[in-house]
């Protein structure tokens, strides 16, 4: 059986589910292919946090908060809720020296426009009762938000196939064939002729990028989460450590003082309430290849990690870890791209930001593929870059 | 580690007592006392809701195992068979100078007659001595629970928790019911997180999910305490139902660690190291 559309999405993650809302969203007949089931990969595995607080000054912040101002309008435009709040969100400095090196990140990220302050110790006491009592002060982003990542991704499909896209899961990609000008993708149910394709596989996306014969530079980064039972209110929104920053992007000179099993482990306090009074404990890094069992010691680590700056944690219940495939790259920045390959497009490698970054990787391609402008130059994240080095 | 219900299929002394608390022997002298034997942190609590006199607590979270007040419980029975896990017992040692009654849920037939000598088992099923029948009460309230109350030597009041069947072909071969009732789209079946059979059948129909654990991501059925332990099996029922399938090709949700829910801080204190696989 042979099927056609305009544009063939591969992964159903968030990712490919936003190409294949906006897609459709500007006309297109879309059909959306996965191996599994919708968000079986990454995106089930993820947090909700819609941030621009853990960005790069610059075009990575800039990227981010296009992204993130979609989701107010998104909310109401999507049938699924995607209990998307914006309470703003807290970075906690430990010293005087995290503080400096915070002070300097807050005036860059500033100076992009975006509302960010640093707090004195007085303050960040007031703004969340318990953390512990030595922590030394706080970076605040008025516009951080979070959401139900899952449900996001359902709000993209079923808004997508409500305006006409077709999708297939359970349905292994298995080559794909130039034809013409564009594309015979070749599935276990059938075959699709599409004149566009996007590669939204993330961490599997190199394998669909060789049926075509292009080397995607994305691998898989592990990250452990651990899920609290119902509680009281430990801290009203997003919290996390300024370490975080420098766990993610290993940049900085600057050493944390902590255990050897949490530095090991790139763990670093991350913790954000759940519209269903859970709260959920990140997060960790680890190049492991594509496993995605649970490490005790990582648990363990997180566990500690998050009692170091909300000691009242100590007596609540942990009630399920996960594990995911983070998509890196080694710039940290994603793929949202054409390629050399005509018609051939990306969209993956947004390492932990694929659920914030979603909407703006969406409304990015489905305006390449229609030939209209980007809303700026999107060249920092283009695929070329890969090539020059 | 063996001596547990997880590998005998009934609790042990210890489990009971670190899980529902035990009566103590004060509290026997002074006559009919319920015994709660439910140490699976389940999410369940008619029993609480069941006792006139508000002797049963599980609170918040449904998880909790129940606890009884021994002050205020008067051994009437009501909770023996409003507990649909057959795990709460009255025990009387004041009912003669040498004798104790037990009563207990007993959902068989034939029903023993008050007077009857019988075959009094312990928990495992195994027999302990001989008893006599002093009541046998199955009312409308009883719901089809019947209470059965056992005379037997005192010694053996902690001990005993059942009858032998009576009448039991010496052929007899278990088979599986075959009409299954269909479950109500109003009927709770994922109980922390108050999910529906209709909202899983919508999770099923319009969203097409195909397993547990799609069923969990669409409508958070499992995602609560329990971590689906108790509904997994119902919703694998429900979308055998609605896609025709064999159980077996229902694929089962991922299980996780912790097995049962452990605190930040005793995960933190825990031995090091250790990797867990799916």
């Amino acid at each position: 059986m042979i099927k056609s559309a305009d544009v063939v999405v591969i992964g159903s993650g968030v990712i490919g589910a936003s190409v294949a809302y906006f897609n459709a969203k500007s006309g297109a007949k879309v059909i959306l292919i996965d191996r599994g089931d919708m968000a079986e990969g990454t995106s089930s595995k993820s947090d909700g946090n819609i941030l621009v607080c853990d960005k790069m000054p610059g075009f990575d912040a800039k990227f981010a908060k296009a992204s993130q101002d979609m989701f107010g309008p998104l909310s109401k435009e999507l049938d699924f809720d995607i209990q998307w709040h914006q309470r703003g969100s807290l970075y906690i400095v430990e010293d005087e020296e995290q503080y400096e090196i915070a002070a300097k990140f807050c005036k860059d990220m500033v100076a992009c426009g975006l509302p960010m302050r640093m707090m004195d110790k007085y303050e960040i006491h007031q703004d969340e009762r318990y953390l512990a009592d030595d922590l030394y002060g706080g970076l605040e982003t008025a516009c951080d938000g979070s959401l139900y990542p899952i449900g996001l991704c359902y709000g993209y499909a079923l808004g997508a196939k409500k305006m006409g896209a077709e999708l297939l899961f359970h349905n292994p990609v298995t080559g794909i064939d130039r034809d013409g000008n564009g594309f015979l993708v070749h599935s276990e149910q059938c075959d699709v002729a599409a004149k566009y394709v996007v590669d939204c596989a993330g961490v599997w996306s190199p394998v669909i990028g060789r049926m075509v014969g292009l080397e995607i530079p994305i691998q898989a980064r592990q990250g452990q989460i651990l899920v609290s039972e119902q509680t009281f209110r430990v801290a009203r929104r997003k919290v996390h450590e300024f370490g975080y920053m420098l766990t993610k992007f290993g940049s900085s000179n600057y050493k944390r003082k902590v255990s050897e099993r949490v530095e090991r482990n790139g763990v670093a306090f991350v913790f954000e309430p759940t519209a269903s009074n859970n709260f959920l404990i990140g997060s960790s890094r680890s190049f492991v290849g594509e496993d995605i069992s649970n490490d005790i010691e990582v648990m363990q680590a997180l566990a500690e990690r998050a009692i170091r700056f909300f000691p009242v944690i100590r007596d609540i219940k942990v009630i399920r870890g996960y594990s995911g495939l983070r998509p890196f790259t080694p710039d940290h920045l994603p793929i949202v791209s054409d390629t050399p390959v005509p018609g051939f497009y990306i969209a993956a490698g947004h390492e932990g930001d694929g659920i914030g970054l979603s909407a703006i990787t969406g409304k990015s391609i489905a305006d390449m593929v229609a030939g209209r402008p980007t809303f700026m130059d999107l060249s920092p994240v283009s695929y070329n870059r890969f090539l020059k080095q | 580690m063996e001596n547990n219900i997880l590998y005998n299929g009934y609790p042990s002394m210890e489990e009971i007592r670190r899980a529902n608390g035990y009566p103590s022997e004060e509290r026997f002298a002074k006559g009919p006392v319920a015994v709660t034997e439910c140490v699976q942190e389940i999410p369940c609590n008619p029993c609480e809701g069941a006792c006139p006199f508000h002797a049963i607590t599980v609170g918040e979270p449904i998880t909790n195992c129940p606890h009884v007040d021994e002050d205020k419980c008067t051994g009437c029975c009501t909770c023996v068979s409003a507990c649909s896990g057959l795990a709460i017992f009255v025990i009387d040692k004041t009912y003669s100078e040498t004798e104790g009654t037990v009563s207990f849920p007993f959902e068989y037939l034939p029903l023993p007659n008050p007077g009857d000598t019988v075959d009094a088992l312990s928990r495992a099923g195994e027999f302990i001595c001989k008893g006599t029948i002093v009541r046998v009460k199955n009312t409308a309230k009883n719901d089809h629970t019947p209470v059965v109350t056992m005379a037997v030597p005192k010694k053996y009041c902690d001990d005993v928790r059942t009858m032998r069947r009576l009448n039991i072909p010496e052929d007899a071969e278990f088979t599986p019911e075959e009409h299954v009732e269909y479950m109500d789209d109003d009927v709770l079946v994922c109980r922390c997180e108050e999910i529906t059979a209709g909202e899983i059948r919508k999770a099923v129909r319009e969203y097409g999910g195909t397993s547990v654990t799609e069923i969990k991501r669409r409508v958070r059925a499992g995602m609560g305490l329990c971590q689906g332990k108790t509904c997994s099996r119902l919703v694998t029922r429900i979308i055998n139902e609605e896609l025709s399938k064999a159980p077996s090709d229902v694929l089962p949700a991922t299980s996780r660690p912790p097995i049962r829910p452990v605190t930040f801080g005793e995960l933190m204190d825990g031995e090091e190291g250790g990797k867990h696989n799916d």
